[in-house]
């Protein structure tokens, strides 16, 4: 099995640098298929270590050594367990279907090679970061998908939004990764190790506010890749990477890493409720506020993006109230759907070349049948009606938070779900549905290519059944690993009360999305110059807050330091220090003038100085002592 | 010529220096590279034969100087010295194979030779007069290469520099004089050898002393806050080369004497100095970095990175823990490879551009593709990422310095941030964007001769970032036996407390052995 697990995590890298001995060559289909299809073999590996777990089995290998100094010793270490095996499930199977996809999608891109070798990169980072035992590993992926996705961004690097939405990814997410690695060093004092394996068995042997303060560092570290409030900004901006790479990196895999991290620290965080609560509590936050700023966004990937905020919201309130399970649930369910409405997104784009306005699109439908059945399913799945994928595991976590009783979590939870079929449907009506408003540009859109809509297909059919199909032996098989709480609501009235209420309250905010932009769009002046409005169009001025109160006086302060303090203070200092040692000597330089009386005066004072020093030395004598060890 | 292998390698590059007077300027590259590859492949030859599994001393040669003084010619090498050596002798054989410097190119080559003594001398040195000799030796070639190859401040910033580094060492030569004197108080002859110092356990008020006169040498080396300034300076005027050998080897002479001088000679004033030396050394990382942030001139960015890198260092020198002072050194190791390849980038632009203002770039992502992906790799490196080589040292070094202070290291943290910020701001500036400038249209992508420093950098970059292994075991076994002396030495009860017992009986010994 261990060469499955090499295979697997090596065929990513293996295709990556392929790709790369073309990068600076013009394109070539190969590098794409050569790429894809290495993804594919991880895939296959995937599966197969997939059946050899539920079959009730765990590899682990240590391939060598990485660091070693004094006590600490850190392998590259690989485990492929219950929960590492659904993310290895998800990674390959989204990447996958990105990389074939991408190969329609920049087609006349100049940097085709350059991005399959990116894209590959980065599907190897995220093997490493699922896969590794320990914790020094999962930052190695950590930091390398920041790496890649940093690259992705600004895949387009003459674009200055792109190159800055890159910069402030990769350095928002620094932020995050330096409380990671205080987690760190905490685990490692305190434990001596940073396996998985020790640590999870001795942490519970740790005073509680050590426990306490590795959740909250960990969780903070968390925050950083999955874009939580307050460092959730770059999530949006990170939207300037071509559309393949926002359904791969920012919606299905690496900004789940923050909640595979909560997930995965499981044993730590069932210690410590109280920080549960507080993640809980942020997600549900994250929820609202994220899915209140989609309702009014008018740049479709920007609405996407918000909406996986959003979804990321609903996953840490599940891991936060202990529902790991449930989480990792809803990572895997929204993935597959959240992956195929960026990718119908993309289409979009291709057929409006590259207007991402909604409002400029409009009747869609009749040139794109298949984009707008894919996406639409996908929104379905997305809000959560039965019996698609969202509904077992969105609603699920519903259920989760009426449960442990949580009902302000549960209300929060339960009017984002209305905003989030609003807003998804908003989007699809507007895109697909209505006047033809993009002929005034003069647009004649047309599909994608068959491929493209061939390797979306089994994202579409992961949306359908996901959640029916797959939840009784996914929660047989993760609950090895994962606490194994059932959520029932016993009650079965209050049950179905629930259930269909929320449907209903679901299906009623999609009809009145498409009441209100299906057929006829009226932009209500008075409502869009509303200080509501400006406000969620602004991101409630999140973005400008930051500039003005952290970038402008970063900047301003180390002009200061340079110009006004290392320049003028520090180094004028050290200067002036030596100046005035050359001006004594210029004036003393009268001692040695030839005047018998006047040096003599001068020796007599030095030779005080000297019996002065001398005395010193003698009573400073005594007090030292020789001792061989 | 196994037990005179530390001679001759110090010595092997004087005598070619010398020889190489006669040799034709034609030839003079070709001699100088070869020069240089013999010694270090005579260097291999060292790392080859040295045992890793010893933590003390090896192929140490002694010969009488002054023996009424107990000067000694009296050399040896242990784990941490080891790979600064060979560090050394690679950085001057592809500083030498990528020279572009056309301008009486015979004369630096010699001067860049002697250089490589000097610096091979001072880490090899276990007699304190030597060491300060080779110490103040190397002071002259750099301001040679200074003054007479670089711009148009060069006068300036190489008697600053001159001046500066060798004030500083004339407070550590009095520190050395007083060492020995206590030491002949103590036991009745006179010694500067190292190793019998490490005996001697002095009592903390001359701790102090002595420590802050070696501090200030070292500190002004390194170069720490607030005693920088002399460095962006020098950086600013030197040639490619002088920026390259000053940062990825002089700077290490500053930090390397504070593991080998300070910590074991002094371990209750180290435990002392502890924080206001941290708080130096945050200074440098986050205020170094704001600087680097400001700066117009892309060299002047590496330079004050190299300050704010050093700070890591520092720290980690002074978490006084195995993992702090082991990732210290690996992190010197990995500095001076990231920094040199850095400045040997830096260098690139410049022949072709004359001009490293950020400013007059932009773009250059798409007319030099391969110069923009190693300046990426080694961007990389340097802002930390792992799996590079600057990883493993960062990460130890904070990760010691957390078991002294968890308030320090949450500060000193911010490095990977900060230093985020400058890089890829820098990077940004210079690489992405549109080409604005016509001069950048039809510059040449990084030529062959540059490769060949370039691509072996970028190899042990990767190389040593996946697999430290074969020089961080050695390096940790060495400071074992010195966080282990340190630690019976020590009197205080904080630092007896600070300073870990390994207890390790073969750590315990080694160092104590007698030749």
């Amino acid at each position: 099995m261990e060469i499955y697990l090499y295979i697997a995590l090596f065929a990513p890298l293996t295709g990556s640098l392929f790709a790369a001995l073309f990068a600076a060559s013009p394109k070539t289909s190969v590098t794409g298929i050569v790429a894809s299809g290495l993804l594919f073999t991880s895939f296959v590996s995937s599966v197969i270590l997939l059946n050899y777990v539920m079959a009730g089995h765990t590899v682990h290998v240590e391939m060598m050594t990485w660091i070693a100094s004094g006590d600490l010793y850190i392998p590259f270490g690989f485990v492929v367990d219950q929960v590492s095996v659904v993310m290895m499930m998800v990674v390959s199977i989204v990447s996958t279907i990105v990389h074939i996809y991408s190969i329609g999608y920049m087609d006349h891109d100049k940097g085709f090679n350059r991005f399959f070798s990116y894209l590959s990169a980065f599907v190897f980072s995220m093997m490493v970061l699922v896969m590794s035992d320990n914790f020094l590993g999962l930052f190695i992926g950590w930091e390398g998908v920041g790496l890649c996705s940093w690259l992705l961004i600004g895949f387009w690097y003459h674009k200055e939004s792109a190159t800055w939405a890159a910069n402030e990814a990769f350095i928002m997410n620094r932020i995050a990764d330096l409380a990671m690695l205080i987690g760190i060093f905490i685990i490692y004092w305190n434990i001596g190790s940073l396996q998985y394996d020790v640590v999870f068995s001795q942490i519970a042997n740790l005073p509680m506010p050590i426990i306490t303060w590795i959740g909250i560092f960990l969780f903070i570290g968390a925050m950083g890749k999955s874009a939580q409030f307050p460092l959730h900004t770059w999530l949006a901006d990170a939207m300037e990477g071509p559309t393949p790479v926002s359904a791969l990196i920012h919606a299905a895999t690496m900004v789940t890493a923050g909640v595979y991290l909560v997930v995965r620290a499981n044993p730590i965080y069932d210690l410590i409720p109280e920080v549960g609560t507080v993640i809980a509590s942020l997600g549900a936050f994250v929820a609202m506020f994220a899915a209140t700023m989609a309702l009014v966004n008018r740049d479709m990937k920007r609405i996407i993006a918000y909406s996986t905020l959003s979804q990321l919201g609903y996953m840490f309130v599940a891991a936060g109230l202990g529902a790991y399970w449930v989480a990792l649930f809803h990572l895997m369910a929204h993935a597959f759907f959240k992956a195929l409405l960026f990718l119908g997104a993309g289409n979009v784009m291709h057929a409006m070349h590259d207007e991402l306005d909604p409002f400029k699109m409009g009747g869609l439908k009749k040139p794109m049948k298949w984009t707008w059945i894919l996406m639409t399913l996908a929104s379905v799945a997305l809000a959560g009606i039965y019996p698609l994928a969202g509904f077992f595991s969105k609603d699920l976590i519903l259920e989760v938070a009426f449960v442990e009783q949580h009902y302000i979590l549960y209300s929060v939870l339960l009017a984002t779900a209305g905003l989030t079929a609003f807003y998804s449907f908003r989007l699809v009506a507007l895109i697909f549905h209505g006047d033809e408003r993009h002929l005034e540009h003069g647009i004649h859109p047309h599909e994608a290519y068959n491929f493209m809509l061939y390797a979306m297909a089994p994202l579409g059919v992961l949306a359908v059944i996901a959640g029916m199909v797959f939840k009784t032996p996914y929660y047989e098989m993760v609950t090895h690993l994962l606490p194994a709480i059932e959520y029932h609501i016993h009650n079965h009235t209050t049950f179905w009360i629930m259930t269909i209420g929320t449907q209903l309250f679901v299906i009623a905010a999609i009809a009145y999305a498409y009441k209100k932009y299906a057929k006829a769009v009226k932009v209500d002046a008075k409502v869009e110059s509303g200080f509501l409005y400006q406000l969620l169009y602004n991101q409630y001025y999140i973005p400008k807050l930051y500039d003005e109160l952290f970038s402008k006086p970063y900047r301003e302060l180390s002009k200061l330091a340079w110009k006004q303090i290392d320049l003028k203070i520090v180094d004028a200092t050290v200067d002036g220090i030596a100046n005035v040692i050359y001006r004594t000597g210029e004036k003393t330089h009268t001692m040695q003038n030839g005047n018998l009386s006047s040096m003599l005066r001068w020796m007599v004072i030095g030779l005080v100085v000297l019996l002065v020093l001398a005395i010193a030395f003698t009573v400073g004598y005594n007090a030292v002592t020789m001792r061989a060890m | 010529m196994q037990e005179h292998i530390l001679s001759i390698l110090i010595f092997f590059p004087a005598l070619a220096a010398m020889l190489g007077f006669i040799v034709h300027k034609d030839s003079a590259r070709a001699y100088g590279i070869t020069v240089a590859a013999i010694e270090f492949l005579l260097s291999l030859w060292l790392w080859n034969i040295y045992d890793p599994m010893t933590s003390g001393m090896q192929f140490m040669e002694k010969a009488p100087l002054v023996a009424a003084f107990g000067i000694n010619y009296l050399v040896g090498i242990d784990g941490i010295s080891l790979f600064i050596i060979v560090l050394s002798t690679f950085f001057t054989m592809i500083g030498i194979a990528s020279l572009t410097e056309t301008r009486r190119v015979k004369d630096l080559i010699i001067t860049l030779l002697f250089l490589e003594m000097t610096m091979v001398g001072v880490f090899a040195a276990l007699d304190a007069i030597v060491f300060y000799v080779f110490w103040e030796l190397s002071l002259i070639p750099m301001l040679y290469i200074i003054g007479a190859w670089g711009g148009p401040l060069r006068i300036y910033a190489s008697v600053k520099f001159f001046l500066y580094t060798f004030t500083g060492s004339l407070v550590m030569l009095v520190g050395m004089l007083f060492m020995a004197y206590f030491y002949y108080q103590a036991t009745g002859q006179w010694s500067f050898s190292l190793l019998e110092w490490y005996r001697l356990i002095l009592p903390l008020n001359f701790q102090l002393w002595l420590f802050a006169a070696f501090f200030i040498g070292f500190a002004i080396k390194v170069p720490m806050f607030p005693f920088h300034t002399w460095l962006p300076y020098a950086h600013g005027q030197a040639p490619t080369i002088g920026s390259v050998i000053l940062a990825a080897i002089l700077l290490k002479m500053g930090t390397y004497a504070f593991v080998r001088f300070s910590l074991p000679l002094f371990p209750d004033a180290s435990v002392f100095f502890m924080f206001p030396i941290a708080t130096l050394a945050i200074i440098m990382i986050v205020y170094t970095a704001m600087v680097a942030y400001a700066q117009e001139d892309i060299k002047q960015v590496v330079a004050y990175s190299s300050v704010s890198h050093m700070g890591v260092i520092v720290l980690g020198t002074f978490a006084l823990n195995v993992e702090g002072i082991s990732g210290s050194i690996f992190l010197m190791i990995a500095h001076g490879v990231v920094s040199g390849a850095l400045f040997l980038l830096v260098g690139v632009i410049y022949d072709r551009r004359h001009t490293k203002l950020m400013s007059e770039f932009g773009g250059l992502a798409s007319v030099m593709p391969r110069y923009a992906t190693i300046f990426g790799i080694m961007m990389m490196a340097s802002v930390g990422l792992p799996l590079t080589i600057n990883f493993v040292g960062e990460f130890l070094s904070l990760l010691g310095f957390y078991k002294q202070s968890h308030s320090f290291t949450l500060v000193a943290g911010t490095a990977i941030i900060v230093g985020a910020i400058y890089m890829l701001s820098a990077y940004k500036k210079m690489f992405f964007g549109n080409v604005t400038k016509e001069e950048n249209k039809n510059l040449k992508d990084v030529n062959r001769t540059e490769l060949i420093a370039l691509v072996p950098l970028v190899i042990i970059t990767i190389w040593l970032g996946v697999y430290p292994k074969p020089i961080l075991e050695p390096i940790s076994n060495s400071v074992e036996s010195i966080v282990q002396l340190m630690h019976d030495k020590a009197q205080t009860p904080e630092a007896q407390a600070r300073i870990p017992n390994l207890s390790n009986p073969v750590a315990k010994n080694s160092q104590q052995e007698t030749y």
